[in-house]
């Protein structure tokens, strides 16, 4: 009779200790050597917040009447594909990780995302915004950062709330993969919003002049411009606008405008130009804003991110990689106290219905795909040399200043 | 008047004003072909090098970009005879390959000591001096003052060619260095000029190109414009540096007419395929008349 109460006893306390016993156990492979080593840096400071967050002010992840910690684990993938695979299986079948992060970029992310579903273990994208990953029919990789293919389409709400009467939309994008799923996405989203595209052009990789296209376009005269691909084309792509005297209501330019030596090399040029980001310093998402779009508000407080993550990193600014991953955290403690167990499954399960808003902006994932559907890029706006988030509402530090040509400064 | 004439005259006057400087950018080159029959493979590098003079001057000191010029061109003057006197004179009479190689080599040593010295980022800076207004057209004086600048060298290096005492000498040895040899010309002197000359031309070309494009400036800029150098180089033959001028105002003019042209063809990225008229423009030339627009010595 006591062998039986004892072999009962432990047979009732075997599932606590997977998970209360130790610890939940979150990682992936990052990099924090090779090519994205400086973007990697970030993540990998970000989840340790994260984790700090998790256990030291919040309390442990709440499954039922208990608070379990979480422990996050990781390995140097040195940004290589190859590394990536092998490292997600080892996390998994080693170390016995069912709550995967991602490494950064699209590419490693989908290298990775096959070894996770085989496993049937979570696998969480921060880094990969491609649209690609979540068109493979995978059910177990969900997504944090935004898709390519929603990049633009701030600025296209922005637009018909602020000038419902502009419709001529001219469409000029670096050919390349990245820049053509944005495109694509907001081709769309213009059309459903009863705007035209007058204007839709591809520009090589390493383009030194855009003053053909620049000029083709003028002649058409569009009111809005989306354009860009990297920091190179994109701070071309400006400076010749301003060259050929392209007056356009606004301009969204990816990358470029996001990153401050836009503004150090274009001076008053840069004023005006927008860009959508995924998470900028000062964004206003916080318990107020989130109570105002009804949703639950979970996580730290900006200031306290970042506080924590110049800490953690000797004084490093976070960017939003260090959000991304941040979130990426936040979402799996909030999955598994929804589902109120750590079966991957059922966590699974409960992620289709998770909508939530941490500092980072709304978290809700497409059950169909995994993609993220609820995170709305945020707009920055170069007004009077400085970088102001502009869009959505609830998180500006400035109004949008429209049309460009009256941006103060410019 | 249509778009489409509108964004063709836009577009050929822009190609006229940027192919001087494409021709300027590719004198260097057809000089040296010409003198030491050298294929430099590394003439990026040395736009590049010209493009970061024109930015440090610029942003360091408020030197306008169009003053850099003739820094650039002393900076090009040394580096050419460094070049010259270290590596190119022991290997002026040996087979291609090995130029090629010097020259291939020096280029990416100079991008890599670039990287090192300034890293890997890109640098711009912005020179507004306003701009000419023209019906349908908008220029910025800045590339206008590029364009003079082009020209006014390319006719000074021409009245040196023509009527300088070393400038005759070194149309003496491209036409017969055994002959200009036995008449007393300093070969190797005017190697070492010629060669230091072509390459302060290509450094200074490259502050030039900063008028156009003052973004951008990295150490690997020079790549796209070591191809199409050889393009235009060809295209007005490849030892003459005249030629090589009005070859660069060609392609200039090709290759935005082109792209207007095309533009008009639906499903078509114009952009791609200014590349492929521009190189098949090359290749019919190359069939029907191989030593150049302007012949082979510059006519």
């Amino acid at each position: 009779m006591k062998i039986r109460v004892l072999l009962l006893s432990i047979l009732l306390i075997l599932p606590s200790i997977a998970t209360a016993g130790e610890a939940i156990l979150i990682g992936g492979p990052i990099s924090l050597s090779g090519k994205y080593a400086k973007e990697g840096e970030q993540g990998f400071i970000g989840f340790k917040v994260a984790e700090k967050w998790v256990n030291e002010v919040y309390g442990g992840v709440r499954i039922g009447n208990r608070r379990v910690p979480i422990r996050y684990v990781y390995y140097d993938d040195e940004s290589k594909k190859e590394n990536v695979t092998s490292l997600v299986e080892r996390l998994i079948k080693v170390d016995g990780v069912r709550f995967l992060l991602a490494p950064y970029s699209s590419g490693l992310t989908l290298a990775g995302a096959p070894v996770a579903e085989k496993y049937g273990a979570l696998y969480m994208s921060h880094g990969g915004a491609s649209d690609r990953i979540f068109e493979q029919g995978f059910r177990y990789v969900v997504q944090t950062i935004g898709p390519a293919s929603s990049y633009q389409r701030s600025v296209v709400d922005m637009v018909k709330a602020i000038d419902p009467s502009a419709r001529r939309v001219a469409l000029l994008f670096e050919d390349s993969e990245f820049s053509r799923t944005v495109m694509m996405g907001v081709k769309g989203y213009l059309k459903e919003k009863g705007m035209k595209i007058v204007f839709e052009r591809a520009y090589p990789r390493n383009v030194k002049d855009l003053t053909p296209v620049l000029t083709e376009m003028k002649a058409r005269r569009p009111e809005i411009l989306l354009g860009g691909g990297h920091f190179a084309d994109g701070q071309l792509l400006a400076k010749q606008m301003g060259d050929l005297g392209v007056d356009v209501k606004a301009a969204s330019i990816l990358v470029a405008p996001t990153l401050p030596a836009f503004a150090k090399t274009l001076g008053k040029e840069a004023n005006g130009f927008i860009a959508p980001a995924h998470w900028e310093k000062g964004v206003r998402f916080n318990r107020e804003n989130s109570k105002g779009i009804g949703l639950g508000y979970f996580g730290p407080s900006q200031e306290w991110f970042i506080r924590e993550f110049k800490k953690e990193s000797g004084g490093l600014e976070p960017e939003y990689h260090a959000a991304n991953a941040m979130a990426s955290i936040l979402a799996y403690v909030k999955a598994i106290e929804l589902a109120g167990t750590t079966d991957v499954d059922r966590v699974r399960d409960a992620m289709d219905r998770l909508h939530f808003v941490p500092f980072y902006g709304e978290w809700k994932i497409d059950p169909e795909t995994g993609k993220q559907v609820g995170h709305k890029m945020i707009l920055i706006q170069w007004q009077k040399g400085r970088k102001e988030i502009v869009w959505p509402e609830e998180a500006q530090t400035a109004r949008p200043c429209y049309p460009m040509a009256s941006c103060p400064g410019r | 008047m249509p778009p489409f004439l509108i964004a063709l005259y836009g577009n050929l006057l822009n190609g006229a004003i940027l192919g001087a400087v494409y021709g300027m950018m590719t004198m260097g080159l057809s000089l040296i072909f010409g003198v030491l029959r050298i294929v430099n493979v590394g003439h990026g590098a040395f736009i590049m090098v010209g493009a970061y003079t024109a930015f440090f001057l610029f942003t360091l000191y408020g030197i306008p970009p169009l003053l850099a010029v003739p820094f650039s061109f002393i900076i090009g003057m040394g580096l050419g005879a460094l070049f010259f006197y270290t590596v190119i004179k022991r290997l002026i009479d040996s087979p291609e390959l090995t130029t090629l190689l010097a020259t291939f080599s020096f280029g990416v040593l100079l991008e890599e000591v670039a990287k090192l010295l300034w890293g890997p980022d890109y640098r711009g800076f912005n020179w507004e001096v306003g701009s000419l207004h023209l019906p349908f057209v908008t220029i910025p004086l800045e590339k206008l003052y590029a364009f003079l600048a082009s020209v006014s060298m390319a006719l000074i290096l021409y009245i040196w060619f023509k009527k300088g005492r070393s400038g005759m000498a070194i149309r003496a040895i491209m036409e017969d260095r055994e002959g200009a040899s036995c008449c007393g010309i300093n070969v190797d002197g005017m190697y070492g000029l010629s060669f230091s000359i072509g390459i302060a031309l290509t450094v200074a070309s490259g502050s030039l190109l900063t008028l156009f494009i003052p973004v951008g400036i990295h150490p690997y800029m020079g790549g796209i414009y070591t191809l199409k150098a050889f393009v235009i180089a060809v295209l007005g033959g490849l030892s003459s540096p005249w030629g090589a001028f009005f070859g660069g105002f060609i392609f200039g003019l090709v290759e935005n007419g082109a792209y207007s042209l095309f533009g008009l063809v639906p499903g078509l990225e114009p952009f791609s395929m200014t590349y492929f008229a521009a190189f098949l423009i090359l290749l019919i030339l190359l069939l029907i008349r191989p030593e150049g627009l302007l012949g082979a010595n510059g006519g």
